[in-house]
């Protein structure tokens, strides 16, 4: 039993899930969901198709060459069963995934960060431009100008005195 | 030419024969004449009628003739067994007549259609068709018994068994109930039927056995009583056709317990009248029956009879088809009898040397004197002796599945080659949360781990997974508030902008009055101070702006000013006595735009109908619920 790979959107295809189609040239393709399945007779590719594992890493969204993503590999020459291997097979398996989604998810928000310097700019900007929408520009004038004829009138008490 | 006695075509029977013909003349001409018509046309009308007829009774009568088998092209023995079964003269004859009504009927056709040409009405066309039509079917009225005894002749043939006279054949021959019947059942696949009486079979029987990667053929008769040659009837003489014409091993068969009615003399007596009909043939002498008395509990005298038989040279072999002893014996003696006698006449023959000719066996010469025996290994030499004693072989797994009956369940495991075998029984984890084990098995996977947990320990002393601190101070907070509050009022002002009618009629902005409190309350959303601006310019009632010109005093006023709509009462005051009323005239203003605002409307004007049909009250079966709402 084996969980196969979406040719189109690369998700996971459980046993007793989806489709596979079988071309003239012997190349099988395996699909998740009919979604893909039409997507792939209408021809399109799923490197430009932007919901898909394979358009992300093409374009560079997705972390795509680390030592943690070279654990997983379809091997063609079978092993003989070893319990002792398997079990610690297993449990190599669980510490590489987190270090995976640890990586995966580190990269995500590298890539994001500029966007956020991003939002800053535009926040300065529109308040730079726009501010008049929710302050008049001569807002505390009045009282500003009040404040200072006070305080001249007050030192020039002082002065007097 | 070949003639295969299953296709001769259905003869049929005069009546249906005359019928069959002129309703399809009525069919297939055409129908319709007339006085009027000329009379080239009527008379090619007519003619044709006649000439079709002519044409179908010429073609069926010469199919028939062509079908049926000419006695001297068939192989002799069909020839032989036809005239036995049929008679060849009465055969010749019938079809003799049949060949004769189809030239009479031509003639007719003939001489009718010359005489068409002189009819000159249509009467007499017609006439002449109706005699002409008239004579050809008498002609076949007159064939009736011919034509039957033909179709006789024809269902008999298609049922006769189909014996090729040139391969090799068993012929089994004897008295009536001596058991060849039931030989031929033993030996092939025939089942004819054995019973007690005489002439159980009356015809030929024909059945099939292999022997040495051949087919051949067992041909039983009808049994052969003895006397002469003429006496002989229908029966017998199909037994006596067969034993003359075919090229067979012949199985004569005796009854030693004389169950069959007749002696061992009577039997030795036909014996020796058939013998001339052995001639050339191999032969075999079945002493069947021998289950019941064999031919040592024979008296004196039949056994000497048996002695003079093999004396002269002939292979008796006792048999019992009931208890089948001997049948192999008669049947491998009599197939190696007749291939060694086809071989030797085949030898004699010409042919033979044209294929000699050609044959060639090469023997590969010697190249030195060392000896090369076939090598056996060892392997095979043992399991060859593990098969000639009968040691107990191991354990199947069909012996265990009987053993263990409903319990047993396959366990192919254990017969897996892995390098602990205690682990056979293990039950192999294959998935893990989305993933193939299988694809991560490496036997340096411990390695790799270790190596990529201490590149992980590094970056994270390096810092690359610390989460930075929301340097985000007062400003930054302050500076996003600000933004999101300018782009909601952004966002206000255009939809309030997209709400008006810009291509309606539209007043100047000055025909508006500003509201004062709606003035100070922008203002100060803007964050102007907006206290105490009673004494501001637009807190003024407001005089009138229109400085009247001077005029005569008889002028009279022109349109009212501002100031007088000032003065006026607003509309919700105006005829109001009280408070009470007021209160009530309130209420029943709600109560009239109640239906309007529930609707959404601008107000009593806004009296379009955006759907006057929608959909979910005219589509759809009622179920429940009422039109208006469904």
């Amino acid at each position: 039993m084996r969980i196969e790979k979406c040719y189109f959107c690369s998700a996971p295809v459980y046993p007793g899930h989806g489709m596979a189609f079988v071309r003239n040239d012997c190349k099988v393709f395996q699909f998740c969901r009919s979604k893909c399945h039409k997507n792939f007779k209408k021809k399109r590719n799923p490197r430009k198709t932007r919901w898909t594992k394979a358009f992300r890493k093409a374009s560079g969204k997705e972390l795509t060459v680390d030592n943690s993503l070279e654990f997983e590999k379809r091997r063609n020459i079978p092993l003989k069963y070893n319990r002792e291997l398997w079990s610690k097979t297993v449990e190599a398996m669980k510490k590489v995934e987190a270090i995976k989604q640890k990586r995966q998810s580190r990269f995500i928000v590298n890539r994001l960060k500029k966007g956020k310097e991003l939002e800053k700019a535009a926040d300065i900007s529109e308040i730079k431009k726009n501010i008049h929408l929710i302050k008049a520009p001569h807002a505390g004038q009045a009282k500003q100008l009040e404040d200072k004829m006070v305080q001249k009138l007050a030192e020039d008490v002082e002065m007097d005195e | 030419a070949l003639y295969n006695f299953k296709k001769i075509m259905v003869v049929p029977t005069a009546k249906d024969f005359i019928d069959l013909t002129l309703s399809k003349t009525q069919r297939k001409t055409p129908t319709v004449v007339h006085k009027h018509y000329q009379i080239h046309r009527i008379r090619h009308f007519y003619m044709r009628k006649v000439k079709f007829t002519q044409q179908n009774y010429h073609d069926r009568l010469s199919q028939i003739l062509t079908d049926f088998p000419k006695l001297d092209d068939i192989h002799p023995f069909y020839a032989d067994l036809m005239n036995v079964l049929y008679d060849k003269d009465h055969y010749k004859l019938a079809l003799g007549q049949i060949n004769i009504a189809k030239n009479l009927i031509d003639n007719v056709a003939k001489d009718y259609v010359r005489l068409m040409k002189y009819g000159d009405s249509l009467y007499r066309c017609k006439q002449l068709k109706r005699a002409a039509l008239g004579r050809m079917c008498t002609i076949l009225k007159r064939q009736k018994q011919s034509l039957e005894y033909l179709e006789q002749v024809r269902q008999h043939l298609s049922r006769l068994p189909t014996i090729d006279p040139n391969t090799r054949t068993l012929l089994l021959c004897g008295y009536p109930n001596v058991g060849k019947s039931s030989f031929i059942n033993k030996v092939t696949r025939a089942d004819v039927e054995v019973q007690p009486y005489a002439f159980t079979t009356k015809s030929l029987f024909v059945g099939h056995m292999d022997y040495k990667y051949l087919r051949w053929q067992v041909v039983d008769t009808p049994g052969i009583l003895d006397h002469p040659l003429e006496e002989r009837n229908t029966i017998e003489m199909q037994a006596i056709t067969a034993l003359a014409h075919l090229r067979a091993a012949v199985l004569y068969v005796m009854d030693l317990s004389e169950q069959c009615g007749h002696t061992l003399s009577q039997q030795l007596e036909l014996f020796n009248s058939i013998r001339p009909l052995f001639a050339n043939k191999p032969l075999i002498v079945m002493a069947n029956k021998c289950d019941v008395r064999k031919i040592s509990e024979l008296s004196e005298e039949n056994q000497k009879i048996i002695a003079d038989l093999i004396a002269e040279g002939i292979t008796v072999i006792e048999t019992s088809s009931l208890t089948e002893e001997g049948v192999m014996q008669v049947k491998t003696e009599a197939c190696d009898h007749l291939l060694a006698h086809r071989v030797n006449t085949k030898m004699k023959g010409k042919k033979v040397h044209d294929v000699l000719n050609r044959l060639h066996l090469a023997i590969p010469a010697k190249r030195d004197q060392k000896e090369r025996p076939p090598f056996i290994p060892d392997g095979a030499m043992v399991r060859r002796k593990a098969m000639e004693t009968d040691a107990p072989k191991r354990k199947l797994e069909r012996d265990l599945e009987i053993e263990l009956g409903d319990d047993y369940m396959l366990d192919l495991q254990k017969y897996w080659d892995l390098m602990n075998p205690d682990e056979k029984q293990d039950r192999i984890p294959e998935i893990w949360e989305g993933h193939n084990i299988a694809d991560y098995i490496d036997p340096e996977i411990m390695k790799r781990l270790e190596d990529l947990e201490r590149e992980e320990e590094l970056r994270e002393k390096a810092g690359e997974y610390d989460s930075e601190e929301e340097s985000e101070d007062e400003e930054m907070q302050e500076i996003r508030q600000l933004a999101s509050q300018i782009r909601e009022k952004r966002k206000l002002k255009i939809l309030e902008s997209r709400e008006k009618n810009t291509k309606g009629p539209r007043l100047p902005r000055t025909a508006k009055k500003v509201e004062r409190g709606t003035l100070e309350k922008d203002m100060s959303d803007l964050g102007l101070d907006m206290t105490d601006k009673d004494d501001s310019h637009y807190a003024q009632r407001s005089r009138s702006l229109v400085r009247k010109r001077k005029r005569e005093v008889s002028a009279p006023p022109t349109s009212r000013t501002r100031s007088q709509s000032a003065s006026r009462p607003p509309r919700d005051q105006s005829g109001v006595r009280d408070a009470k009323m007021l209160k009530k005239v309130k209420v029943l203003m709600k109560g009239s735009q109640k239906e309007m605002n529930r609707q959404g409307k601008k107000g009593e004007s806004d009296r379009h109908v955006f759907d006057l049909k929608p959909k979910h009250l005219f589509a759809g079966k009622r179920k429940s619920g009422s039109t208006s709402r469904r």
